[in-house]
């Protein structure tokens, strides 16, 4: 058993049987064959080391004219190595005792080498590893010849070990199998993360290098709660985490009762409770789950994953089946949140070096106003449809706010010139995640129809802390007073107005923060849709007196640790199986 | 037929220790004799003709090694391996590959 620890991206646990992916996208697969299969499995083995021979021998051989004996010296050792006679024996016994499949036997036995070796004390012996990934790698190609696969054919539920995940890799898993996922790098923020919880499956990032020390169809478990990946469980820890997962099903079902049921509290203060939502297809994790609304619908998707920049057309088919789906109920567009380095076109800019200040989002729209037209002018086509919102990110100054405005009044009049249908009175909102935009919130409320706090990026400005950087990763808390009263302030700010403010970072869906929220008067909410039924038993849990004293008290506590401790206990008071 | 066991230490000279190239040379030259050899590193004991098992050991320049031979052409085979570590296997001293 072995234990790692990362980045909880999305929560719940997984348990089941690892796809490795290798940094080339390599698959390796299964780990048994049929009994009756073993020897024609031994034939392959023997076929696939015979042509890696050859593949070796011909480089030995161009090498060696090329460049002289000295340098083709390695690929007579990878041959020799090939040829190993106890390596040999260990693989055919594998195979015959134990019915691996040769791939897996190749893996787990060259690996098992390569991480002897890389411990060593000597860096350069330790550096050796290589030249065993290399023989593992050249084997497995052979082996699996055409049969070689990335991550798209599956059959089985398999969790997926990757070096990393490239946004088109993520976008398009294949959710019916994909039962969770780890990469060793990425960050909270990353894509990858968004798109596990939008399948509503336990993903874990950042653990560091590990792919070397698992094979394709070893156990695995995902704690997406607490960021924990274990490697082959003991008998004791399996039976705790599939006693947890049993616990948490049964959970769930008590909870499916609320679906129809309004987020009211204890004392009838109605809670707008909607969903966070990315790709078009959410929509229905949505409505099953009861939700209010599309409180936060991300754009990005439309743009990575292609070569290209989607057409109006690709935008307004997005748009326009949520909106459908959401009939009457409030649908919260977003503009695009990208990095310029997310786009195909123009190029990403030379002095990108800190791309979470840079050239993105909002101030990415406003100078490419091509690009933001279109996105614009498919959501107005669809806010004729039914209840549609329009929402800028990342807005830190009142110009920008008013150019973004600019801009979208432009559109309405093109499209009334064309005689093209949309909602004249489409609320217009921004995203509160920049403190500047809190210290200036009594202007932006006069500028605008409703507010959105994004406590992801809010705390990580506010705090100055990359979630993506592990070292600092332990400052990033949405519970650090500082954050409580930003937050403070842009709530009353708006309700003094009586602007609608939601608020749809990752916080809102934590059930810890749902009775200080409430307290701080926030009446909106959106959430992953997955944590839409935990919430709504929250708020059905408490009265607003209640959440008020709680607020009122942690507004006057000095640590982050203080308050969370204090918010779960009150937690545990009201809502017991939640906490 | 005489099972004789014959053992000689080496020192490892050679900069790199016991690499990749170092060990295939070794598996080379113990094949070409009938006796068993296995490789001694303070507690851990290896087939000569394992590659993988001799990059395992780690040893690095300077490492003591014992060398123990059985059969009838021991002798022979310590010798040929004596010259490859005194040689150190064919390197300039540079670090091999």
């Amino acid at each position: 058993m072995q234990k790692l620890q990362g980045i909880a991206v999305s929560s719940g646990v997984a348990i089941g049987e690892a796809l490795v992916m290798d940094n080339e996208g390599f698959r390796i697969p299964r780990r048994f064959v049929a009994r009756d299969a073993v020897d024609e499995e031994l034939d392959r083995l023997q076929r696939a080391i015979a042509s890696a021979s050859d593949e070796i021998s011909r480089h030995r051989d161009a090498v060696s004219k090329e460049l002289g004996d000295k340098y083709s010296a390695i690929f007579e050792a990878h041959l020799q190595m090939l040829h190993d006679s106890r390596l040999q024996s260990e693989l055919v016994e594998m195979i015959r005792q134990r019915h691996y499949s040769p791939e897996y036997a190749v893996s787990r036995t060259l690996r098992r080498y390569a991480q002897v070796v890389q411990s060593l004390e000597s860096r350069y012996l330790a550096e050796r590893a290589n030249d065993i990934f290399d023989i593992e790698k050249r084997l497995l190609r052979h082996l699996l010849g055409r049969r070689r696969e990335g991550i798209f054919h599956l059959t089985s539920p398999v969790l997926v070990l990757a070096h990393n995940l490239t946004p088109s890799e993520a976008a398009n898993l294949d959710s019916r199998f994909v039962k969770g996922f780890v990469t060793e790098t990425g960050g909270p923020g990353s894509h990858t993360a968004i798109v596990a919880e939008a399948l509503g499956i336990p993903a874990v990032v950042g653990t560091g290098a590990f792919l070397t020390e698992v094979s394709g169809g070893d156990l695995v478990i995902i704690d997406g709660n607490e960021g924990l990946v274990v490697l082959q469980p003991d008998e004791e820890t399996l039976a705790r985490y599939r006693h947890e997962a049993e616990e948490r099903r049964s959970l769930a079902t008590q909870l499916e009762a609320l679906r129809d049921l309004p987020a009211t509290t204890v004392d009838g203060q109605q809670v707008l409770l909607m969903g966070n939502i990315e790709f078009p297809y959410e929509v229905d994790h949505c409505t099953d789950r009861g939700a209010d609304g599309v409180g936060l619908y991300r754009t990005e998707f439309l743009y990575l994953g292609a070569d290209t920049e989607p057409n109006e057309e690709g935008h307004f088919q997005a748009y326009s089946q949520v909106v459908r789906a959401m009939g009457d109920r409030p649908v919260t567009i977003r503009t695009f949140d990208l990095g310029a380095d997310k786009l195909p076109n123009p190029p990403a800019p030379e002095d990108e070096r800190n791309p979470c200040l840079g050239l993105r989002s909002i101030r990415l729209a406003l100078r490419n106003l091509g690009m933001f037209r279109t996105q614009l002018r498919a959501i107005l086509r669809a806010s004729a449809l039914g209840n549609v919102r329009v929402m800028f990110p990342l807005v830190s100054t009142l110009l920008e706010l008013r150019q973004a405005k600019m801009i979208l009044a432009d559109m309405m009049e093109e499209l009334e010139e064309n005689g093209i249908r949309f909602n004249r009175d489409l609320p217009v909102g921004m995203m509160v995640e920049v403190p500047a935009a809190v210290m200036m919130i009594d202007h932006f409320v006069d500028e605008i129809d409703f507010l959105s706090i994004g406590t992801n990026d809010l705390i990580q400005y506010t705090l100055a802390v990359d979630r993506g950087n592990k070292e600092v990763v332990g400052l990033y808390n949405a519970a650090d007073p500082a954050v409580v009263k930003l937050i403070h302030i842009a709530i009353q700010a708006a309700n003094r107005k009586s602007r609608p403010i939601n608020l749809c970072g990752q916080m809102s869906g934590n059930p810890v923060y749902t009775m200080l929220l409430l307290g701080l008067g926030l009446r909106q909410m959106s959430v992953s849709p997955g944590a839409l039924p935990e919430i709504k038993k929250i708020c059905r849990s408490v009265t607003i007196e209640q959440c008020e004293a709680v607020a009122k008290r942690v507004l006057t506590m000095e640590n982050a640790r203080d308050i969370k401790s204090y918010l779960k206990e009150e937690l545990k008071k009201r809502a017991p199986q939640l906490a | 037929m005489s099972q004789t066991t014959v053992s000689r230490t080496v020192v490892l000279t050679n900069r790199a220790g016991l690499h990749l190239r170092a060990a295939m040379l070794i598996a080379k030259t113990v094949r070409q004799f009938a006796a068993q050899v296995s490789i001694v590193k303070s507690h851990q004991r290896v087939e000569a003709t394992d590659m993988l098992q001799i990059i395992s050991l780690g040893a690095e320049c300077g490492a003591e090694l014992g060398i123990e031979a059985t059969g009838q052409d021991a002798d022979q085979v310590l010798d040929a391996l004596g010259r490859l570590f005194s040689d150190n296997f064919g390197e300039d001293q540079e670090p091999g590959n």
